[in-house]
């Protein structure tokens, strides 16, 4: 009895002593620096298409494990070449979770904040857009990037056109549609959508929203057509109309258009310019 | 009567076995763990908690299954105590039957463990009671009643080491044969789109009982497809557990 004590005391120390050198020598391991090529271990990715078979069902378990790899990943700065993986990681996520929503956004948040590869992130947002065709956020970033920063405003309509027709989208993307669509001068469907909100809002502040971007549609409408006529009347007589009305008399309008409030625009008859009597921000 | 009664000896003796604790042991840490791996997301934490819980009651479950199902039999006929059990009036089905249930009794009791620590770490982050995990994790119990099912005829006339392989690769080709679908269309010859339309019927088809993804992403799951696969799950499992008394009855012990 005794005997097996003393093995028993023995072994432990021995155990505890090689535990204690082998955890000294794993800090010197760690001194040693080892050379790698940062980012190497994406090669050993493949397809998301082909990762699915493979799965055994832990697909949405293996998104995950993907999606929590690709923040460290895209974290390392080292990695002078990791935007060229981006769309490969993220489809792979998108393929083995397609209703995973934050991938899409995140993929779309590092494409161009830190890659500044607006056509990427707008890529990895339409991927998610077409696999959730009823989740309402990923149109509406995809219309953000589009205005904000491609400054495409005819792809940000677009975006927010399909953002407005989901059930449960914020009342803001009507609004960001028709802003959107003014800014795109597609004019008649802002015209038609800020009057809608106008008339079906309950909000006053939304309704002043309306009301002044209304006012400013409705200008731009009738500054392009009165620039129209002037320029046409410039061709005519060789000179620029003296008043507005010269142009009804002229024959080139039947009426002078007012301003949405029914006051007149301001004509100056030296450079030909219409401007509003307000800014409607500004107006009381 | 007498099932009942192997049933629960075999209750008995499956957790007495120290490997059910050590792998109950790793899949509570893993599913306490989900909590560390969720703090590294960008996004919703919760989701990788769910799909780690989920998926940790899954893999453990069949591991369980699969280690304690391939030696039960084995063991019997190993230490010879079958001798005594058979020379009693007892049915050689009846016998396979009690291993079964006894064994189901023990994943039951294993998995009401792992949703206990599921379901208290999704209230302690979401203070929220979702039923629909419930249905997951019944779907996953009736996966690993077949998983049993095919551990038992393969522990009933093989070694527990080549019966754990054979019960794992066919839970690897459960879940790949919704894949058979896309080999029989791109098979051309008749006979060979026979073959694996065969083969896609014969084996189990494990993704009928795999709905995390619906689940976690809260996306309709339609009470149809459950109990179907309910009945499935469950017609499956007693037509394997006929096929290990058939091969059964033909080995001879006494």
């Amino acid at each position: 009895m005794k005997k097996f004590r003393i093995h028993r005391t023995f072994f432990a120390l021995l155990a505890i002593c090689f535990l204690l050198i082998a955890i000294s020598v794993q800090i010197k391991i760690e001194k040693t620096k080892r050379f790698r090529v940062p980012g190497s271990s994406i090669i050993y990715l493949p397809s998301g298409k082909y990762l699915r078979l493979v799965t055994f069902g832990f697909n949405s378990l293996l998104a995950d494990i993907i999606y929590i790899w690709a923040i460290q990943y895209y974290s390392d700065y080292r990695i002078k070449d990791r935007f060229n993986y981006l769309e490969h990681i993220f489809s792979i996520i998108s393929a083995l979770d397609p209703y995973y929503i934050d991938p899409y956004r995140i993929g779309a948040l590092i494409a161009w904040y830190e890659g500044r590869r607006i056509d990427l992130a707008l890529k990895i947002l339409d991927m998610g857009i077409k696999k959730n065709p009823n989740d309402w956020i990923l149109p509406f970033e995809a219309g953000h990037y589009a205005q904000m920063y491609k400054k495409d405003y005819k792809l940000a309509q677009y975006y927010y056109g399909i953002t407005m027709k989901i059930k449960g989208a914020p009342p803001l993307a009507r609004r960001l549609y028709a802003a959107a669509a003014f800014k795109a001068m597609d004019l008649e469907t802002a015209y038609r959508n800020w009057l809608e909100i106008y008339q079906t809002a309950k909000d006053k502040r939304i309704k002043k929203i309306a009301y002044n971007h209304l006012y400013r549609t409705k200008a731009t409408i009738d500054t392009i057509k009165l620039e129209k006529a002037i320029r046409k009347f410039k061709e005519k007589y060789n000179r620029l109309p003296m008043n507005l009305n010269q142009l009804v008399r002229a024959g080139i309008l039947n009426k002078i258009p007012k301003d949405l409030d029914g006051n007149d625009y301001i004509y100056n008859p030296h450079t030909g310019e219409i401007k509003t009597p307000y800014t409607p921000w500004k107006k009381e | 009567m007498k099932v009942l009664t192997i049933a629960l000896n075999t209750f008995k003796e499956a957790i007495r076995d120290r490997i059910l604790y050590l792998i109950l042991f790793i899949s509570i840490f893993f599913i306490v763990f989900s909590k560390v791996l969720s703090m590294m997301t960008v996004g919703d934490e919760l989701k990788v908690i769910k799909d780690v819980g989920l998926a940790s009651i899954s893999l453990f479950g069949v591991f369980m299954a699969i280690l304690i199902g391939t030696n039960l039999v084995y063991k019997e006929i190993d230490k010879r105590t079958i001798y005594t059990l058979l020379s009693k009036p007892i049915h050689r089905y009846e016998f396979l039957l009690g291993k079964f249930l006894g064994l189901n009794i023990t994943l039951l009791v294993m998995i009401i463990i792992m949703s206990i620590v599921f379901f208290g770490l999704i209230l302690l982050h979401n203070s929220k009671f979702e039923a629909k995990f419930l249905i997951a994790i019944l779907l996953i119990y009736i996966e690993l009643a077949i998983i049993t099912a095919i551990s038992i005829l393969f522990s009933s006339f093989t070694t527990p080491i080549l019966s754990s392989v054979f019960t794992f690769s066919l839970f690897l080709i459960g879940h790949f044969s919704k894949n058979f679908k896309f080999f029989i269309m791109k098979t051309k010859a008749p006979i060979g789109k026979l073959l694996i339309k065969i083969l896609y019927y014969i084996l189990p088809n494990l993704e009928k009982f795999n709905i995390k993804t619906e689940v976690v992403h809260n996306l309709p799951i339609k009470s149809d497809f459950v109990i179907y696969s309910l009945v499935y799950g469950i017609f499956y499992a007693l037509a394997i557990l006929f096929l290990s008394a058939l091969i059964f009855h033909k080995r001879d012990f006494i």
